[in-house]
């Protein structure tokens, strides 16, 4: 009867194993285990890690027995890492080792990883969205940079207002910009068939030179490399559990993706996106304005791709800093893709994805590994999950499993 | 004022060095324009691009003394490059893959993969600086100065390019004849246009994609080469800055073919050419932010994109009326 439910035991023991690592890390901290609960960090890394938890049910959820191929295809991707790593490594075991394991080592490690998930999380939404309507729009990158421009000139010239409101100011200015930045695609791919994956890539590079242009502008005139002024403390989100950049932005993340999932889900506009995906023509003939919602989809991604801007400059950095997003774009594809396009879906993978990135980071620093390496294996992590490698195995056993039957029926 | 900016950014210096910005351009460019005329785009023509300029770097670097050091870099590039659009290919048309992705995948892993190993070798992950890496040789061609009048024009155009621009301008008559002159062109042309017609005639239309991808994995890495042992002296992280995906948009801009797309790639290397041009001058004795200048080729290739269509439609619009005018079409619309 165990081995009837294989994933959700797996899952449930992967998601035991974090919550007892979360809680270790933590122990190095307290004198006692019985003093455990008396750190003032205690109840939230608690509350983050059944968040984690809960986001993995939620993926178990969502795809049933889908899990199963998703986790073997990492697996497998992981394993060709490894492959490389074994060639180029003097020590791959202790690379590999640190990959896997280091998010879970220190609180500020792992603390670097939820942070990370949670910008994963909300790329991973806005790539999802467009990928919804097979849109290949790579418009996030140029989306979180003016994103992140809006929120911090909000950030920084808004004083005076009630707690809480100068963040939901900024919040909404950030959302703007990406709005905009993505309706000009949008417009664009609808209105004049130009293609989205070229022109997003082209305004990324536009937005990320209209960044640096106006970070010169503001820089405050002692400032030795081109950062902005540190964002004052009623503008930036509350950080909860020491020694990481936790915030309440979190709470922000979550909404986040409920919104998308009622969007996406329980809307027409919604609907018309899905239904775009499917089949464009059957979604004209069936009387959608097709233009309209691909310009609008586009525009929609970028408020999401906006968010981001505005989690990395109010959360990480709490002020403005030359390429504040480094490619997050690109790490949404992967992330989208391992959810296949499925928003609630998406958390799980934004936190595999980013523990793998926070792992990387750490071997990087412990052994003579790249951090590249983890971009390597995310190439190929997408490539095997579009290429259905694993979908294609089980259609091979189940075809000799059906034949097998036959034949046993036949000489019966 | 006005003239004497126009006059120091238009003269022979300025041409070429026109032409040195096309070369990594113009070729990727047929690449893409091979692949989109097999209805299989390569979207992967940037990573493939940095492969092959990491591996021309590294190749030359320890076979340097051996005298064809460049060229065995050159043809390590180019087997790279072409390693990497089979994986392509492999991916698309054998697990039906989707091609966006994959190509995305396949940059991602040129990208990535090019820091993993440089840092592996030389202990430093921004540039191959460390590598004592190879150029590929100029062409001098001194007897351009003999000619009466325009001599020294001619020379300071032509006269000191690198063999990678010859070897660009000479893809362009190879494409064009490969594609409408050869029995191979034709096919892969058919498979693009109809692939169930070109099938139903006995096209192996698979065999001819492969084939399309694999020469444009050739022109990207052929690009890529000149990037590090050209048109810079070394291999830098992320170098090739997005050329791979203008290259996308040129081949649209150029009508699908060989001479137009080598129009719309001297096109953005007139633009790159001007933003590296301006980015030396001042205004008012205060130097002008580069990020103005730096973005004028990527605005250009948006606007181009934009023109082109535009461009598309009338001529449909002129179609139609024609028809309408004769009543008759004059001649059946036919490409």
């Amino acid at each position: 009867m165990l081995f009837k439910r294989p994933v959700p035991i797996a899952l449930g023991s992967i998601f035991i194993l974090i919550l007892a690592f979360g809680l270790t890390a933590l122990i190095s901290h307290a004198p006692t285990v019985a003093a455990l609960t008396t750190l003032p960090t205690f109840w939230g890394v608690l509350g983050v890690n059944l968040l984690v938890g809960g986001s993995l049910i939620l993926f178990v959820i969502e795809n049933g027995r889908g899990t199963l191929r998703i986790v073997l295809t990492v697996a497998l991707a992981l394993l060709i890492g490894f492959v490389i790593t074994l060639l180029i490594s003097h020590d791959p075991v202790k690379a590999y080792t640190a990959l896997l394991t280091g998010p879970l080592t220190r609180i500020n490690r792992w603390g670097f990883w939820i942070e990370d998930a949670l910008s994963l999380t909300l790329v991973g939404l806005a790539i999802a969205i467009v990928f919804r309507a097979r849109l290949f729009s790579l418009g996030a990158e140029g989306q979180i940079y003016l994103g992140a421009l809006a929120a911090g000139l909000v950030a920084l010239n808004i004083h005076g207002l009630p707690a809480g409101l100068t963040i939901l100011l900024a919040i909404a200015a950030a959302c703007l910009a990406g709005f905009l930045w993505g309706l000009l695609p949008g417009a664009l791919r609808a209105y004049l068939d130009a293609n989205e994956l070229v022109s997003t890539l082209m305004l990324n590079e536009i937005a990320v030179r209209i960044y640096s242009l106006v970070l010169n502008a503001i820089r405050p005139p002692d400032a030795g490399f081109t950062v902005s002024a540190t964002f004052p403390p009623e503008s930036v989100f509350p950080r909860f559990i020491n020694g990481t950049k936790i915030s309440t932005a979190i709470g922000f993340v979550i909404v986040a993706v409920f919104l998308s999932w009622l969007l996406i889900q329980r809307t027409p506009f919604g609907f018309a996106i899905r239904m775009i995906g499917a089949n464009p023509n059957f979604a004209r003939y069936g009387g959608i304005n097709t233009r309209r919602t691909i310009m609008l989809t586009m525009a929609v991604s970028g408020i999401v791709a906006g968010l981001v801007g505005a989690y990395l400059a109010l959360s990480i950095q709490q002020k403005l800093i030359v390429g504040i997003s480094s490619g997050l774009a690109f790490e949404g594809i992967v992330v989208a893709l391992l959810a296949r396009n499925n928003v609630l879906a998406v958390p799980a993978m934004a936190l595999l994805y980013a523990y793998l990135r926070s792992g990387a980071q750490i071997m990087q620093l412990e052994s003579d590994v790249n951090f590249e390496i983890v971009r390597v294996i995310q190439a190929i992590i997408i490539l095997l999950v579009t290429a259905e490698f694993g979908l294609e195995l089980v259609r091979l056993r189940r075809n000799r499993a059906a034949r097998l039957n036959a034949e046993s029926g036949a000489t019966a | 004022m006005i003239d004497n900016i126009l006059g120091s950014i238009f003269n022979a210096l300025f041409l070429a060095s026109i032409l040195r910005v096309v070369t990594p351009i113009l070729l990727p460019s047929l690449g893409a324009l091979i692949s989109d005329r097999a209805g299989v785009i390569n979207i992967g023509l940037e990573g493939i691009m940095l492969a092959a300029a990491f591996t021309g770097v590294v190749i030359s670097a320890y076979t340097r003394t051996s005298g064809i050091g460049a060229w065995l870099g050159l043809i390590g590039g180019v087997i790279v490059g072409i390693a990497l659009a089979l994986v392509l290919a492999f991916f698309h048309l054998r697990f039906k893959g989707d091609l966006v992705l994959g190509g995305l995948a396949i940059n991602i892993l040129g990208s990535a993969g090019t820091v993993a190993i440089m840092s592996e070798l030389t202990g430093d992950q921004a540039s191959t600086t460390k590598l004592a890496s190879l150029q590929m040789p100029i062409v001098d061609l001194p007897f351009l100065r003999a000619i009466p009048g325009i001599g020294e024009f001619l020379y300071t155009v032509f006269g000191s390019q690198n063999v990678m621009m010859w070897i660009a301008l000479l893809s362009v008559a190879l494409m064009w004849f490969f594609l409408y002159r050869t029995p191979l062109g034709r096919h892969i042309r058919a498979v693009g246009e109809n692939p169930d017609a070109a099938a139903s005639v006995g096209i192996d239309v698979v065999r001819m994609r492969y084939l399309a991808l694999a020469i444009s994995g050739v022109l990207a890495a052929l690009g890529g080469i000149y990037m590090s042992m050209g048109y810079l002296g070394n291999f830098t992280r992320d170098m090739t800055a997005g050329r791979g995906f203008i290259a996308l948009a040129t081949p649209a801009i150029g009508n699908n073919t060989p001479l137009g797309t080598a129009l719309a790639a001297l096109f953005f290397a007139f633009a790159q050419a001007l933003s590296i041009r301006l980015g030396t001058l001042s205004l008012n004795n205060k130097p002008l932010p580069s990020e103005y200048v730096q973005m004028i080729p990527y605005v250009a290739t948006i606007l181009a994109l934009v023109v082109n269509t535009l461009r598309k439609r009338r001529a449909i619009a002129a179609r139609a009326r024609q028809y309408q005018e004769h009543q008759q079409p004059s001649g059946a619309p036919s490409r």
